[in-house]
């Protein structure tokens, strides 16, 4: 086991200025003069666990609406003037949170604060925007789910892990929902989660700091705040049995798709799931990667996909089998391997090869303004403190061969699982 | 935004064997970027052996004269670094990045990996039905049988006319000594250009890189340049899925090879066309009809030629709505070229986003191979940006003549044939194709 005293800090944290405006906008300001580079990120606490039935989708769709004009920037210019300036930009939305980013040159700053304190001001919400957007979301709902297999199988298996808790429904939200969402649902959801107290932003790369700081609370100091959002429902029942579903579809091959549910990304257990997830399923000489795609052929490749998340998220294992493998023994195989997990452990070498992997990994995530900036706003959206960003490695350094196999007894309980398998529909 | 790009310093040297050695220093993280590129990729398939490039190079990492592949796994992963191996159609790579202190054990397992294979029977047979499993999951991914039915179409039989990973009846038939052959010939010092970049001494690495490849020799010579693609007939492809609900739409016309002094003015007009958030594609498909979520276009450059494609998708009943609002715009770009506007919105969008492309040890490994591999100087990087000013709305306009799809081109399209086959036919011939037969 390393030490964690003997690691060197990959994150100069204490770099970091913050301040916190008379409106809650949440700033935090780092140099780093490396590249001549600037990463300007904008996360607002709003992700698809704040959404209701019947209006599943808005947070997604509201967030393509921001790119839609405001008072000052109308229509279509928000990427012209920022392009202009030989910048880009683009935005995701998760269970969790919607965030925005920029990445440019710093003599752009400026133009950047003013475009986004633009639209956070004044948005411009029209049905004509709202009813072209509508249609362009409707196309990547097409595009990643229904005519996806991966995205057919995930959504059943959100509804199987969830029964009570809103992380039951995709992000990009029902197709009917997205054809519902009015007007008036995105004016009001503007006012409650896209207000200042709602948000904050990150500034990292070659920029004095002080300056920057004046700089941000001049552009968004006039921003009234906005109410309180109300808090999400946390009521999920404990699960007592093995749940499953079907997928028919005219597919080539079989898959298996299963999700158990985790911890909150704020426990400590969620660094030892991310070294479980590598023992399991990163590199060619992983548990799974050996067992079922090299030994017993019954998969072409198998992945893990663990995301830390606000409320308990999924722990997920993929497998896309080969043709004619009948699914059952695939399934055999990996309740065998997560079996032996929770029962014998893994070995000292694994825990220490699962390690270097993520160590890498964290560096890679942190060699560049974008990737430095993301890690901070996501680590304060999920986790509540920015500080996290800096301290993967320390936590992972902690995680030791015991912890793996209480993990794995704790959470991949047999009882616990949700199973999603697509069977190829034969087309007559 | 206007300042040059700096490299950081660069070492280059050549072994008495032909290899070519680069090295680059630079701080940053603490991980090394080892890239090890040879001549010589999926364009060298034999005649009814498509995808033995991308066999072999998948089989090489299974068993040296030294280690099993199982353990050759093992001893990388417990780097904390992952072997990537693969080919397009030009090249063979085989990479990886890891703390910088493992640095000569990434050298001695990359070395023994490409000079030292020995392709065990068990191993190389397992690949190939993994191969040919994994083709059928490629069936179910639209846009990957788009893009297979685009190259085909586009380069016909000339061996920049199939996918790297090859068809289904290819590699089942492929043998053991196939593959040990393709390696003797294709996998030769004087074929090899490797590169590492990262908080290292030049000639420290360079001591390193003699011991471990200077012995290194391999029979054979260079293979003949390839013959220049000749241009497509007009054809509409249609390749039949009866279920989807979106159409995968491609539409492609003749472009130009890597070294090609249009290469600039080519990126430059194709952005304007159908890069970033607000060119015109962007605009007349998604901003003003909805009819996608994306549209992009590219010149996709090679060796021996290259090919420009508009990529794009939309829902069944608008297929051919779409290809008709895309030929449109290209068409009005021709016409007119670019605003004054567009094109400095352009070129600025392009140099701010350069550096980027640089930021990290691996890329700028990626970049430093490229330009060996196609014989480019480093301005290709440093005066990018000046290039890229240079450009004129004259020649934007003339780039988008000569290579945008105007009256030869291809469209391809995947979907459910009955429904979109009709509608298509006032763009050329149709084809219709099952898509079992893409692979």
């Amino acid at each position: 086991m390393a030490n964690s005293r003997a690691l060197p800090r990959v994150l100069d944290l204490d770099q970091v200025r913050t301040q916190t405006l008379t409106n809650g906008l949440r700033i935090r300001v780092m140099p780093e003069r490396s590249a001549p580079t600037l990463s300007y990120y904008t996360f607002f606490q709003v992700g698809s666990r704040n959404e209701r039935l019947g209006t599943t989708g808005i947070s997604h769709l509201f967030e393509h609406m921001m790119f839609n004009g405001a008072a000052k920037y109308g229509p279509k210019e928000f990427d012209r003037v920022l392009e202009a300036r030989g910048g880009h930009s683009n935005a995701y939305t998760s269970n969790d949170v919607t965030a925005y980013y920029e990445d440019f040159a710093p003599e752009a700053l400026e133009t950047v604060l003013d475009l986004e304190s633009d639209r956070m001001r004044s948005l411009r919400l029209t049905s004509e925007s709202l009813e072209q957007e509508r249609e362009v979301v409707k196309e990547e709902r097409r595009l990643r789910t229904e005519n996806s297999i991966f995205g057919l199988m995930e959504e059943q298996l959100e509804a199987l892990v969830f029964l009570a808790h809103p992380y039951r429904w995709p992000v990009i939200g029902w197709m009917d929902d997205i054809e519902r969402i009015t007007r008036d649902d995105c004016e009001a959801f503007f006012r409650t989660y896209y207000a200042p107290n709602n948000a904050a932003v990150y500034v990292v790369g070659d920029v004095d700091p002080d300056e920057t700081m004046g700089l941000v609370a001049r552009y968004y100091g006039d921003i009234a705040p906005g109410p309180r959002p109300a808090s999400v429902a946390q009521g999920e029942p404990p699960q007592r049995g093995e749940r499953r579903a079907a997928v028919r579809y005219p597919a080539q091959a079989p898959a298996l798709l299963v999700g158990w549910r985790g911890p909150a990304g704020r426990s400590a257990d969620s660094a030892a799931l991310d070294v479980l997830q590598a023992c399991l399923a990163v590199g060619e000489s992983s548990r799974l990667r050996r067992r079922l795609v090299q030994e017993e052929e019954v998969a072409v490749s198998i992945s893990i996909g663990w995301g830390w998340r606000i409320d308990p998220g999924i722990f997920l294992a993929f497998a896309e089998l080969a043709p004619g493998t009948a699914p059952e023994r695939a399934e055999r195989l990996l309740w065998d391997e997560i079996d032996k997990v929770a029962t014998r452990g893994v070995s000292a070498g694994e825990v220490k090869r699962a390690q270097a992997l993520l160590r890498s990994s964290v560096l890679h995530e942190l060699a560049t303004h974008h990737g430095v900036a993301h890690a901070l706003g996501q680590a304060e959206a999920l986790i509540g403190d920015w500080r996290e960003a800096g301290r993967a490695l320390e936590h992972y350094a902690s995680v030791g061969v015991a912890d793996l196999k209480r993990v794995a007894r704790e959470y991949l309980d047999p009882a616990r699982r949700c199973v999603v398998v697509l069977e190829p529909e034969v087309r007559r | 935004m206007n300042a040059p790009i700096a490299l950081p310093p660069i070492r280059r040297t050549a072994l008495p064997n032909g290899l070519q050695v680069i090295v680059a220093r630079r701080p940053g993280v603490p991980l090394a970027a080892v890239r090890l590129v040879l001549r010589g990729g999926s364009s060298l398939d034999p005649a009814r052996r498509s995808g033995l490039a991308h066999l072999v190079a998948l089989a090489a990492r299974r068993g040296t004269r030294r280690h099993t592949g199982t353990e050759i796994d093992l001893a990388v992963e417990s780097l904390g670094a992952e072997l990537g191996t693969g080919v397009d159609e030009d090249a063979t790579y085989a990479g990886l990045s890891a703390p910088v202190e493992a640095l000569p054990r990434c050298l001695d397992i990359l070395a023994e990996v490409a000079t030292a294979p020995t392709f065990p029977v068990s191993e190389v047979k397992r690949l190939q039905r993994r191969e040919v499993a994994a083709l059928a999951h490629d069936l179910d991914e639209p846009s990957l049988v788009a893009d297979r039915a685009m190259l085909s179409a586009t380069y016909g039989d000339h061996p920049y006319g199939h996918a790297p990973e090859g068809r289904v009846r290819d590699l089942s038939d492929t043998r053991r000594a196939d593959v040990a052959a393709f390696h003797a010939r294709q996998y030769r010092p004087a074929a090899g250009i490797l590169v590492v970049v990262g908080n290292v001494e030049a000639e420290e690495v360079l001591r390193m890189v003699r011991r471990r490849y200077g012995a290194w020799d391999g029979e054979g010579g260079a293979a003949p340049p390839l013959r220049a693609p000749a241009p497509p007939e007009t054809l509409v492809v249609v390749v039949d899925k009866p279920d989807v609900t979106q159409s995968q739409v491609r539409i492609a016309s003749p472009g130009f090879p890597r070294s090609s002094p249009d290469y600039v003015p080519g990126i430059v007009a194709s952005a304007v066309l159908g890069g970033g958030f607000t060119s015109r594609l962007m605009e007349a498909i998604r901003v003003n009809r909805g009819l996608s979520y994306g549209v992009r276009s590219r010149f996709a450059t090679s060796g021996a030629g290259g090919v420009f494609v508009v990529s794009t998708f939309t829902k069944v009943e608008t297929t051919s709505e779409i290809v008709q609002v895309a030929l449109d715009e290209t068409a009005r770009f021709c016409d007119g070229g670019p605003t004054a506007e567009e094109l400095e919105r352009t070129q600025s969008y392009l140099c701010g986003l350069f550096p980027l492309s640089l930021e990290t040890h691996d890329q700028l490994a990626e970049k430093l191979a490229d330009l060996a591999l196609y014989e480019l100087g480093d301005e290709e990087i440093t005066l990018f940006r000046d290039r890229v000013r240079a450009v004129t709305p004259e020649a934007c306009r003339e780039a988008g003549r000569r290579y945008f799809p105007l009256e030869r081109r291809v469209v391809v399209a995947v979907g459910p044939a009955k429904s979109i086959a009709p509608s298509l036919e006032r763009f050329g011939p149709v084809k219709v194709v099952p898509a079992r037969k893409m692979v």
